[in-house]
């Protein structure tokens, strides 16, 4: 590398509670350039925002910041050096005026008391540089827009006079020409020497404003110093989705044309804002998958159909039967269940010992001859049943589940719904954050129970996942199904040219 | 990294004591360690400490707010919080003891306080469960005009109570028990195993734990929301029925600063306020360190201000106290 | 569970509730009262003419929140007395325990333009202000009970002994104790509200007058003014003092509990003196059953005095017994000692608590 760069990582390890979410990043970036990170979902991208901007500090690796180490305590020490970090959900306070966020922790003052004409002109000045004069200075920031809001954002890195500034996703809440705008104040930055990491899922963006491109999967960097013009998409595509270890998929057995009764029969289903139109059947024994880039609206169509979210029309039929809007209750009594995306907020007690976390979902079959007294002998018994057929290791039913590794703890989840009487698995990224070894237990596991009788409906933004573990697929894009058919009829190209079309161009 | 290479855990094989015990438990040894040593700091400053009569009345001073504290508890640890617990004893206190309810007898008046309580506490869960409303404000709201109504029944008098039967609890021992200490027994043994052994208490631990998994799990989180206030709002009853017999009155003025009390002894006794993780016996021995604490200053002739010091220290030692403990198993 | 039960047992849960809702509903009441004992106060001075009808006087009234029995009968005297007299238009306000509350109903009064204002203020000091601002808007002001700071804050001051009623109980209690041949006696005291002003001046006359005799106090516990608190920090006092001479309670509404505390503790080896000089405690001298042998008077009867004397203030007549022409600047009640001797004389000037 040249002697222009401004900062150096090398080797970070960040590593959280049965997850090792940074397993080894390097990542060099100069100034005057912009630099793109690229990665699925899970990749690691955020955590390694927070780590140099100082929300996280590394377990491992080295950071050298203009040619020094440096390890930043706190935020405020990352900003003091001059990193200013806009996150995704934005963080300046709604309740306060554009010149007061955008001089927040740093403001004009003496003795503790604002010169607020003085900060009102500068912060104005700020805008004015990044072609935003007709934001009001005075203006709550609450009362602005979002593309507003994230001008505001920008406003306050320059206002810190940061040499580096970190986007996460700045254009997932921006309209199309207001994207043109950013760029644009982004040009200007780089012309002054300032250094920007720039993080998106949309290629066509880091094609027209990126230099380089570091690529970074499962926690770690599998390419650096791309060129962001010139590379091909197809090579970015499979840096992204490429893996070292090739995962055996078990073999399909079942028939994608059964002409069976249904289990699960969706039709027209909407989510306002989300997806819509969204017709599918689930039959027993049969792995169906959804494939899309993530905001596609694979996620809310599972926790739609579970219940978790009102439909906006549309119906979703059990066996027949129609499932009432928004209600998970009526859901699971018919025989689904859901593990979900977010697996640690979504579905497990951390602190709580295995079996109580299997059992959670079948209590009331958990009893004595007393209504709702518990049998805890049972319970212990049968979570320590399910979890030995799934192989959970280590095999304690009352070590608390945040011991417990990412695959693990996937499987307490399956095993939960394999207590009751489910008929219908719905998995949303079930292998997220679980390491390769584990992956293809999974695997066999949810291919076994579609053997047993059991209808999978399978979201995953990995698409060999998809291909590989489903007998059907449906591929969506921006809320809306635009492909169906038996999985091995795609590849994972073809389904990449389907999800992307119109976005990678 | 994922799985170790050591043999998995035989299950036949029992692990050490010690090492069975959650956080919360061993937290309450520390809770006991406390107590003992303010056992030894009474024995030592004051004769009358250590005698059956004092001990019995430290008990019987734990009573009414230790009942009061049970349903605390069950709040907290499904995540919401009852500012309305010293409002509603109050209230109940009172309409116990209005003249038309004491001409049905004792019994009726202890049935038409707990159906008070039960009732106070089902308006807390339904707004807060079904209305979607934050625990604080509905329970703040409660707090406020509980009390208001219950000083307009009482037309901001003191209500004798007439009936020697209720008054008679306060002064009856059972095989040389106090009924009152009794009563607090009986209903911390209903509670723990309501809390610990049954479906309620595991989804209450679930909901405080974390809300959006039990939700996905199909556990209807409202019901069980809303029960857990109708629990507090029937201890705040059986609680007033006791404070009938010891004070021989109702009375608005009744249960004053209750809610504090009872927040402070379940969260010293190692219930997390977030919810999701908690003890019974944890709260109870913060109420008897707590009592202990003012009897102890009252037996050496020692100003309450410093009393009230003392309290404020325990709570701020505890939380520190907890919030290692948390961050050592995390 | 199938739907028959669920049902079924929602059924009855509702109907259980309903029948709850309609028995809680009939308790409310509070009707079939005892046969209302006045209370009305009996000051006889009549036939000074000063009771006849005279110019019509707008009397303003406003005092701390009624919540505890005293505060409750000061504000149910002075609308009794007002009621009295057809001259007097009485414009009582809310009550509040927020004295920044009550400073603004006291300016909302001043607005109004009464004539006489009458005031027991939640905090002396806090309410002096506004007392001048009356004043000086041609307001005459009756300070009731706790003093302003300033004398510029009222036209006449009447309130009780505060140190004299702890002189009262002390004399009483040494003198009995004296009678006895006691030696070293140990006695108690239950304050109220340790941190007001009026506690201290009760306890440092109490302990004066104990001094006389050469005694002292052993046991100081502090209650809040309530029924449960009283309960609560006499059992402990009991259980610090194994043996008791004599107690005395600075407040007859926490009595309650401090002699509910005493009942279940089963002591009766002390004699014990309340204050203020409530109903119930009264009554309980005159069975002269117990502990309880007397209580020194803080009366809330002060309340209809003070609206008396702003009648004759607003009317410009003195108090006839006294050969000035106008009405004296300040007038401190004593506190009188009720036991079984007395009691009957003080029974109709008993409070409910």
């Amino acid at each position: 590398m040249d002697d222009g760069v401004l900062l150096r990582m090398r080797g970070i390890v960040k590593q959280f509670p049965g997850v090792r979410a940074l397993d080894g990043v390097d990542l060099d970036v100069a100034a005057g350039q912009v630099h793109c990170l690229l990665g699925q979902n899970g990749a690691g991208k955020s955590t390694l925002i927070r780590v140099l901007a100082g929300a996280h500090r590394p377990d491992e690796g080295s950071l050298s910041w203009e040619g020094e180490d440096v390890s930043f305590s706190s935020p405020s020490s990352a900003i003091q050096r001059g990193i200013a970090t806009i996150y995704q959900e934005l963080d300046l306070v709604p309740g306060l005026s554009v010149a007061d966020n955008l001089y927040l922790g740093h403001e004009k003052a003496t003795a503790g008391f604002v010169h607020r004409s003085a900060q009102g002109a500068a912060a104005a000045a700020v805008l004015k540089k990044l072609g935003h004069s007709e934001i009001p200075v005075s203006r709550e920031v609450g009362r602005l827009s979002a593309a507003q809001q994230q001008i505001v954002s920008l406003a306050r890195a320059l206002a810190r006079d940061a040499k580096l500034i970190v986007m996460d996703e700045p254009s997932a809440v921006l309209a199309h020409d207001e994207v043109d705008n950013l760029f644009r104040v982004i040009r200007g930055l780089i012309a002054e020497n300032v250094a920007v990491v720039y993080i998106s899922h949309r290629l066509e963006e880091i094609r027209q404003i990126g230099d380089m491109v570091t690529v970074l999967k499962d926690g770690r960097t599998v390419a650096t110093g791309l060129p962001a013009k010139s590379t091909p998409t197809p090579e970015l595509v499979s840096l992204m989705t490429g893996r070292n270890v090739e995962y055996l998929f078990p073999p399909r057995t079942s028939d994608p044309f059964s002409s069976d009764a249904p289990l699960l029969q969706v039709e027209g289903l909407a989510l306002k804002g989300a997806f819509e139109g969204v017709d599918l059947v689930v039959r027993p024994g049969e792995i169906v998958g959804l494939a899309g880039l993530v905001g596609a609206g694979r996620s809310e169509v599972l926790e739609t159909i579970y219940g978790a979210r009102r439909r906006t029309t549309g119906t979703v039929r059990m066996e027949g039967r129609e499932l009432p809007a928004g209600s998970v209750r009526a859901a699971v009594k018919a025989g689904m269940g859901l593990a979900p995306e977010e697996r640690k907020s979504q579905a497990l007690l951390l602190g709580e010992p295995v079996a109580r976390n299997v059992t959670l979902a079948s209590l009331s079959r958990m009893t004595k001859t007393v209504p709702g007294w518990l049998d805890r002998r049972r319970e212990k018994i049968t979570a320590q049943e399910a979890t030995a057929g799934l192989e959970v290791r280590p095999a304690d039913v009352t070590r608390a589940v945040k011991t417990l590794s990412g695959g693990n703890q996937q499987k307490v989840v399956l095993a939960r719904w394999l207590l009751g009487s489910t008929k219908l698995l719905l998995l949303d990224e079930p292998t997220r954050g679980v390491d390769v070894g584990a992956r293809s237990e999974i695997y066999a596991l949810v291919r076994r129970l579609a053997d047993d009788g059991m209808g999978v409906l399978l979201v995953s933004s990995e698409v060999p996942e998809v291909l590989g573990l489903a007998d059907r697929v449906l591929v969506m894009r921006e809320g809306q199904v635009v492909h169906t058919g038996p999985a091995d009829e795609l590849d994972e190209h073809r389904v990449l040219d389907l999800v992307m079309e119109g976005i990678a161009r | 990294m994922s799985v170790s290479t050591a043999p998995p855990a035989v299950s036949t094989q029992r692990p050490g004591v010690l090492a069975r015990m959650r956080g919360t438990e061993v937290r309450n040894l520390g809770l006991v360690a406390v107590l003992a040593v303010l056992i030894v700091i009474g024995a030592v400053t004051s004769e009358n400490f250590l005698t059956t009569d004092n001990l019995e009345n430290i008990l019987v001073s734990s009573s009414v707010i230790g009942v009061v504290t049970i349903g605390m508890t069950f709040v907290i640890i499904g995540g919401g919080i009852d500012l309305s617990v010293g409002a509603i004893v109050a209230l109940a206190s009172v309409w116990a003891t209005t003249l038309a309810t004491q001409s049905y007898g004792p019994w009726m008046m202890a049935l038409c306080a707990i159906l008070v309580g039960a009732g106070a506490g089902l308006a807390n869960g339904l707004l807060i469960a079904y209305g979607r409303l934050v625990p604080f404000i509905v329970t703040l709201a409660m707090m406020v005009s509980a009390r208001g109504l219950a000083a307009r029944l009482a037309d901001n008098r003191t209500q004798l109570v007439n009936e020697q039967g209720i008054k008679d609890l306060a002064k009856t021992d059972v095989l040389g028990i106090p009924l009152m200490v009794i009563i607090l027994a009986v209903v911390a043994a209903l509670g723990w195993i309501l809390l610990n052994r049954t479906t309620f208490g595991r989804r209450t631990f679930a909901i405080g734990g974390n809300t959006e998994a039990a939700r996905l799990a199909g556990i209807d989180t409202r019901l069980n929301t809303a029960l857990l206030y109708v629990l507090s709002g029937t201890c705040c009853g059986i609680a007033a029925v006791m404070l009938l017999a010891r004070t021989t009155t109702g009375s608005s003025t009744h249960g004053n600063l209750y809610e504090l009390d009872a927040i402070a002894a379940v969260i010293i006794g190692g219930t997390l306020l977030s919810g999701g993780r908690g003890t019974l016996i944890g709260s109870i021995l913060g109420v008897l360190v707590f009592i202990t604490i003012s009897n102890i200053f009252i037996l050496n002739n020692l100003a309450t201000e410093t009393q009230n010091i003392a309290k404020g220290l325990i709570i701020v030692g505890a939380v520190l106290l907890q919030r290692r403990a948390n961050r050592d198993t995390t | 569970m199938d739907g028959f039960t669920l049902d079924r047992r929602r059924l009855l849960a509702g109907s259980g509730l309903l029948g709850a809702a309609g028995l809680l509903a009939a308790c409310t009441s509070n009707e079939p009262d005892e046969p209302e004992s006045t209370g009305a106060s009996q000051v006889a001075n009549t036939g000074s003419g000063n009771d006849e009808p005279g110019q019509e006087v707008v009397i303003g009234f406003s005092a701390p929140a009624a919540d505890h029995g005293w505060i409750g009968a000061i504000t149910t005297k002075a609308e009794e007395e007002a009621a009295k007299y057809e001259d007097v238009d009485f414009q009582a306000v809310e009550g509040s325990n927020d004295v920044n509350q009550q400073i603004s109903q006291v300016e909302t009064l001043i607005s109004r333009n009464v004539n006489v204002l009458v005031i027991l203020p939640f905090d002396g000091n806090a309410l002096t202000e506004v007392g001048i601002k009356a004043m000086e808007a041609g307001i005459q002001v009756i300070n009731l009970d706790r003093v302003f700071s300033s004398a510029r804050g009222y036209r006449t001051y009447i309130g009780g002994d505060n140190y004299g009623m702890g002189a009262a109980a002390g004399y009483y209690l040494a003198q009995q104790l004296t009678e006895k041949g006691v030696k070293d006696p140990v006695i108690g005291e239950v304050q109220g509200i340790a941190d007001l002003p009026l506690t201290q001046d009760r306890s440092k006359g109490f302990e004066e007058a104990l001094a006389t005799a050469g005694f002292k106090v052993s046991n100081k516990v502090s209650a809040q003014f309530t029924v449960e608190s009283g309960q609560q920090v006499t059992s402990n006092l009991l259980q610090a003092a194994p043996k008791l001479d004599a107690l005395w309670n600075h407040d007859d509404d926490q009595g309650l509990g401090v002699l509910a505390a005493i009942e279940q503790a089963g002591r009766d080896e002390f004699i014990m003196v309340g204050g203020a000089g409530s109903r119930n405690m009264m009554d309980l001298i005159k069975a002269d059953s117990g502990v309880m042998k007397a209580t020194v008077t803080y009366p809330p009867s002060m309340a209809a005095s003070a609206v008396k004397l702003a009648r004759l203030v607003g009317q410009s007549k003195g108090m006839a017994d006294l050969v000035e022409l106008g009405v004296p600047a300040s007038i401190t009640l004593t506190s009188e000692t009720i036991t079984k001797e007395n009691v009957d004389q003080y029974l109709s000037l008993g409070f409910e608590s």
